[in-house]
């Protein structure tokens, strides 16, 4: 029913601030809280007489209009107006009203999906701003910029040794660390997006260990590939022919 | 049995409750606390499996906290 | 009590005379109800060529929190509806169940308290129109990816906060020259043109992937375009700070330029494009 609980989950409901200074001029407010002997439900209640149903439900009030605003939603659901109104609507409604089609498969499904976002947390009161983290360029401004260069860079690197159609090792190393660190950066933003450091941060951890780990493990067979076999552009060519 | 994550939060939440009542005036002291009370054992029956339900309470829980416990209110009658 | 069992018997009232009058007489006010009952004559009169919708809705009441969502079906008569989908919702509440609850306030697409997903997309109820033309279900659900409080209202706590974080107000140290207001010039107004017109609905922010993953961290479309709109104004002496607010991986960069935003602004507004300017800005 319509406790405080509609006026609680709403976004809109700011209780104002009261400075010390208020309540030194004594403007205090007490909720008052009908707390139910027995459990009811909104059906046992309609069997009732409403005002019954409005004294055994916990109500608020607001005794002083500092203290809560209630959302316009929160007051469209008073209690005795849902119920009655329900009742109506029971007795006027039928034919058409399906009710119960199914249950919903959207946000209530107990089936897991793969890399589900967590559940959020909310810091601080309703009223604080949502925490501004520190500025560091290094993973900001400067990675963005960094990325954005090496992808751009990534397309003449490509092309010209075809273009040119000559081998040259230092470009073809030049190349292979290109696309070593655009995709070592490609996924580190996978991790950043799906493995939050605030919920998980030891999972973070790890993945982005396992990600270092990768990276020089490729990095390490390229330098062998380059080294020791026919190099990047040359192994494209004779596939390309092949 | 150690307490899950989400047991650990409601306890944390109750304790919260709790320890909040004990900043109203003394004479209204015990209507908080009964109220707190209340509160919990109003959905003392939703199964411990039913955890969109709980994780549902337990924000409620935090936003009904908030309210109540800002100094402005002095009391909680029944 | 009195003052509870007066404000909930205006509510009664307010309530009744948005219904039919018949069932629940109410002096006050109700002209409305009379109106609506007369148009609803008429209609009986025209006959039988009803144009029956199905409107499947998403319900969860926070009162029975155990019980699972579900979806409710309505069929209205077209006829007898606005032209547009909050038309069927306040109808559906006026006359088949009162219990539906949705946000609304100017039914003109300027306050965004109607933001919904509608047939797969985020969009406001008010500047929807029903999909007459096929006789298929209309699906409404809350905004995607969001607590839901009741029925089609989100929580938008968390949205709230961080418009508030990036200070959306103009930040100055240095008075106007002449004491009045401070002045700027047709271009630099130009400038706030495609940014000042956002209404804050959340369409944009819950239709982004990228938000629905990291919302706690990520800003989102919306209130990018917002910072956006700071940055870009010309009396606004806090471009460094508000700039360097932005500068870590969350806030901003988890933006991929998936574009989600751009496509469903019921504002026709462009926040992929705010945000790539604030990028562009940024950059180096």
């Amino acid at each position: 029913m319509a406790d405080i609980s509609d006026a609680v989950i709403g976004p809109l409901v700011f209780p104002i601030a009261e400075g010390p200074s208020d309540q030194a001029q004594g403007s205090s407010a007490t909720i008052f809280v009908h707390v139910p002997v027995t459990a009811r439900s909104t059906n046992d209640a309609a069997d009732d007489d409403e005002e019954a149903a409005l004294e055994s439900n916990p109500q608020l009030i607001a005794a002083d209009s500092t203290t809560i605003t209630m959302a316009s939603i929160a007051r469209s659901v008073l209690p005795t107006q849902a119920t009655a109104a329900s009742r109506l609507s029971a007795v006027a409604a039928r034919p058409i009203v399906n009710n119960a089609v199914r249950t919903t498969a959207f946000h209530t499904t107990s089936r897991r999906d793969l890399l589900p976002p967590l559940p959020q947390r909310v810091d601080g009161t309703v009223n604080d701003p949502a925490p501004i983290p520190p500025t560091s360029p290094s993973h900001g401004s400067y990675h963005w910029t960094f990325d954005r260069l090496l992808a751009g860079a990534l397309v003449p690197l490509t092309v010209a040794p075809f273009a040119a159609g000559s081998l040259n090792p230092t470009m073809d190393a030049v190349l292979c660390a290109a696309i070593l660190i655009h995709s070592h950066t490609g996924f580190q933003n996978i991790i950043i997006d799906y493995v939050p450091q605030k919920r998980m941060p030891r999972t973070r951890k790890a993945f982005m260990w396992g990600l270092n780990a990768a990276t020089a493990v490729v990095g390490l067979a390229l330098y062998e590939f380059e080294t020791t076999d026919v190099g990047l552009t040359e192994t494209v060519k004779r596939i390309w022919t092949a | 049995m150690a307490p899950s994550f989400l047991q650990r939060e409601i306890i944390h939440l109750y304790r919260q409750c709790l320890r909040e009542c004990r900043k109203k005036p003394v004479a209204t002291q015990s209507h908080f606390r009964y109220f707190a009370r209340t509160e919990f054992d109003k959905y003392k029956d939703v199964r411990g499996r039913d955890i969109q339900t709980i994780e549902h309470l337990l924000r409620k829980g935090r936003r009904q906290l908030e309210i109540y416990s800002s100094p402005s209110v002095k009391d909680v009658q029944r | 009590m009195a003052a509870l069992r007066s404000s909930s018997a205006a509510a009664r009232a307010l309530a009744a005379s948005s219904r039919p009058a018949i069932r629940r007489p109410a002096s006050s006010v109700r002209g409305m109800a009379q109106l609506a009952d007369a148009a609803q004559q008429s209609q009986h009169a025209a006959g039988e060529n009803a144009k029956m919708k199905t409107f499947q809705i998403y319900r969860w009441n926070p009162d029975t929190p155990t019980e699972k969502p579900k979806m409710q079906s309505y069929t209205l008569d077209l006829n007898k509806t606005g032209p547009m989908v909050l038309d069927a919702l306040i109808r559906i509440k006026n006359e088949l169940d009162p219990t539906l609850t949705f946000r609304r306030s100017c039914r003109e697409g300027i306050c965004g308290s109607c933001a919904m997903n509608i047939n797969g997309t985020n969009t406001l109820a008010c500047l929807c129109r029903i999909p007459a033309e096929d006789s298929k279900e209309t699906k409404i659900y809350p905004l995607p990816h969001t607590y839901v409080v009741k029925d089609l209202v989100p929580d938008l706590t968390l949205f709230y906060k961080q418009y508030k974080s990036i200070k959306p107000y103009l930040q100055r140290d240095t008075p106007a020259e002449d004491g009045k207001e401070y002045r700027q010039t047709k271009a630099d107004r130009k400038k706030l043109d495609g940014l000042y017109e956002c209404i804050l609905c959340a369409c944009c922010s819950t239709s982004c992937p990228s938000y629905w993953w990291n919302s706690e961290e990520y800003l989102g479309p919306a209130i990018l375009l917002q910072s956006y709109r700071w940055l870009a104004d010309s009396r606004d002496e806090k471009k460094a700070e508000r700039m360097d607010a932005l500068n870590n991986s969350m806030s901003l960069y988890r933006c991929h330029t998936i574009l989600n935003c751009t496509r469903t602004c019921p504002k026709g507004l462009n926040p992929g494009l705010a945000i790539a300017k604030i990028k562009k800005e940024m950059a180096f």
